[in-house]
């Protein structure tokens, strides 16, 4: 049985941005004579998700993620290709289809600030149809797995944005979406929120079976949630595949953080892999191959050092090493 | 349906949020009806009547216009279309199971809701504080062709504004557009002068006009003038509304697919 709910064949989207010439005289020139360039968000991205599945999406600033969710979601109309989002061409905008998906954009909220999440779960309630019944089923699930009991009558222009990222989610969820776009879901938020958010995402692809498909520019994210991962820039898809086989092959480096209570000089051999990215008297931060990061760890542990940070390599650099080696999976 | 009122309770909800907000918005009803009262009185001091207008029904007709003027809050519909097209949160509106035209006639209904039980309550106190005599149509027909109007009129003006607003997919500035709108409003709504003031053949033009018909013939024919215009009134408002709602759909759909939700 064919369980693909997202098929995408050589996808592209193409803009036209005006350009002015700087100063009031390339103002004034712009008047009566224009020029536009052409930008190529997505460029000819072909793309299948199944059923149930949690797909990361993941590139630099610019890569034509936000684009790409656009699309399928019907927000955007593609300039070429072919797209189907569970039978339906998105861009038709009709709401059967509508009431299939639901899409939290990070930076763009459906909450209503002046009132309650309570006023807006009641609007969703009436937008999606959702019977009586289930509203009060989906509503008691969602408000505690998010943990919003105490928040339900409060204001939601005072709360934190952690608090509001969670009822974005539930509010996004109640109708019980097939597929669930997240546009970074967890930016800005602080460690804790994030990972509370994580937690909730795994919860809902794994209990209920809502198809995720995730943007992020946090790794951790990535990891944590996606057992595929598809990484694109310049608009272009370099990987599609395995989130492990990806990370196992291309973040070759860890970031280590090493603080001391008084000014340490660490001795190591000029033959180790090992770069210096920050050397003060009480501070040192190392990249390491991933190999040695244990054998390195346990020497920087001999120097008694007060607080240890180990980091995952940025995103940006995993996706200019795929670039360079033009791999595909 | 259900959806569409749950829209207007939730905006009507929103204009409750700020009390200040309720309370000055009351008070401030008053001062065109206080600017009235102050100008008439001058013009009336040495005689009684001014056109067909008394005293008394010159302000009668302030009142109930200022009220209708109070309810016409369309002009918030283009502001925010265009704002959100520009800043690429317009999605907001896509993406949820509604049809988009529908949401802002229903975001419009619940504001009108809420200000049409306030403003309602300021003009009955502040034709006791002025001691109005007011004159309201006797006539049956008259007064419902007037709400008829008044309905059709501001549906009307919720249909152009977002007209206007989903210009902003072409044009991307449509600040001209909203000047000329706003300059021929303020002028065929008789809300500065009452036109039947004006010149005749000034009066023909604006009567082509729907601007026409959204405070100044409805507050004519609820105090009890203007009536031969009454069936009429109804006809050409609903015939302007059909003819911009086809206009509206022709222009969503042939401009909807340049949305490129650049923005954020």
């Amino acid at each position: 049985m064919n369980n693909e709910i997202i098929t995408a064949e050589n996808l592209s989207k193409r803009y036209r941005r005006y350009k002015k010439r700087e100063g009031l005289a390339g103002s004034i020139v712009s008047l009566w004579k224009r020029e536009y360039e052409e930008k190529t968000a997505v460029d000819r991205i072909s793309l299948s998700v199944s059923k149930g599945e949690f797909v990361g999406l993941i590139g630099p600033n610019g890569a034509g993620k936000t684009t790409l969710i656009k699309m399928l979601t019907g927000i955007i109309a593609p300039s070429a290709g072919r797209l189907q989002v569970l039978g339906y061409y998105p861009n038709d905008m009709k709401n059967e289809f509508k009431k299939k998906y639901a899409v939290v954009m990070g930076q763009k909220s459906q909450l209503f600030f002046e009132l309650t999440l309570n006023d807006t779960l009641r609007l969703f309630q009436a937008i999606y149809e959702i019977p009586e019944k289930d509203y009060r089923e989906s509503k008691a699930y969602f408000t505690e797995l998010f943990g919003l009991e105490k928040l339900m009558d409060v204001q939601v222009r005072t709360l934190s944005l952690g608090e509001r990222m969670k009822m974005e989610l539930m509010a996004a969820l109640l109708h019980g979406p097939e597929v669930l776009f997240l546009d970074e879901p967890t930016i800005g938020l602080d460690a804790v929120a994030s990972k509370q958010i994580r937690g909730f995402l795994k919860e809902i692809n794994e209990r209920r079976g809502t198809t995720i498909l995730l943007t992020s520019h946090y790794m951790e994210d990535i990891k944590t949630l996606c057992g595929r991962t598809v990484v694109i820039n310049g608009g272009r898809k370099l990987y599609d595949g395995e989130t492990e086989t990806l990370f196992e092959r291309y973040q070759r480096n860890k970031r280590i953080t090493a603080a001391f209570s008084e000014p340490t000089e660490v001795l190591w051999n000029a033959e180790e892999p090992v770069r210096i990215l920050e050397d003060s008297p009480c501070k040192k931060v190392y990249e390491v191959p991933k190999e040695e990061g244990k054998r390195f760890l346990e020497r920087l542990m001999s120097y008694e050092p007060t607080d240890i940070g180990i980091e995952e390599e940025e995103i940006g650099t995993v996706v200019e090493r795929i670039y360079e080696e033009g791999a595909h999976a | 349906m259900h959806k569409y009122l749950e829209i207007a309770r939730v905006y009507m909800k929103t204009q409750l949020a700020w009390r200040a907000d309720v309370i000055f918005n009351m008070i401030f009803t008053v001062t065109k009806i206080l600017f009235a009262y102050l100008l008439w009185g001058l013009i009336f001091r040495e005689r009684s009547m001014v056109g067909e207008f008394t005293f008394h029904g010159i302000l009668s007709y302030y009142i109930v216009s200022s009220f209708l003027s109070q309810l016409e809050m369309s002009r918030s519909v283009s502001g925010e279309i265009h704002e959100r097209i520009r800043n690429g949160t317009f999605s907001k509106y896509m993406i949820v199971p509604v049809n988009v035209e529908g949401y802002f006639i229903f975001m419009e209904l619940g504001m009108i809701a809420f200000y049409f039980v306030f403003d309602l309550l300021a003009a009955v106190v502040w034709r006791f504080v002025f001691r109005i005599e007011f004159s309201f149509a006797s006539d049956p027909v008259a007064i419902v062709c007037g709400v008829l109007t008044a309905a059709l009129g501001l549906l009307f003006m919720v249909e152009l504004n977002f007209w206007l607003g989903i210009l902003t997919l072409k044009y991307q500035g449509i600040e001209a557009f909203l000047m000329i709108k706003n300059n021929l409003m303020e002028l065929a709504t008789g809300s500065i002068v009452p036109l039947a003031l004006f010149p005749e053949i000034a009066v023909g033009v604006m009567r082509c006009l729907p601007f026409y018909y959204v405070t100044y013939l409805p507050a004519m024919l609820l105090t009890g003038q203007c009536g031969d215009e009454a069936v009429t009134g109804v006809a050409v408002i609903a015939a302007w509304c059909v003819g911009m709602q086809l206009v509206l759909a022709a222009t969503w759909k042939k401009y909807i697919r340049k949305y490129d939700g650049v923005g954020i």
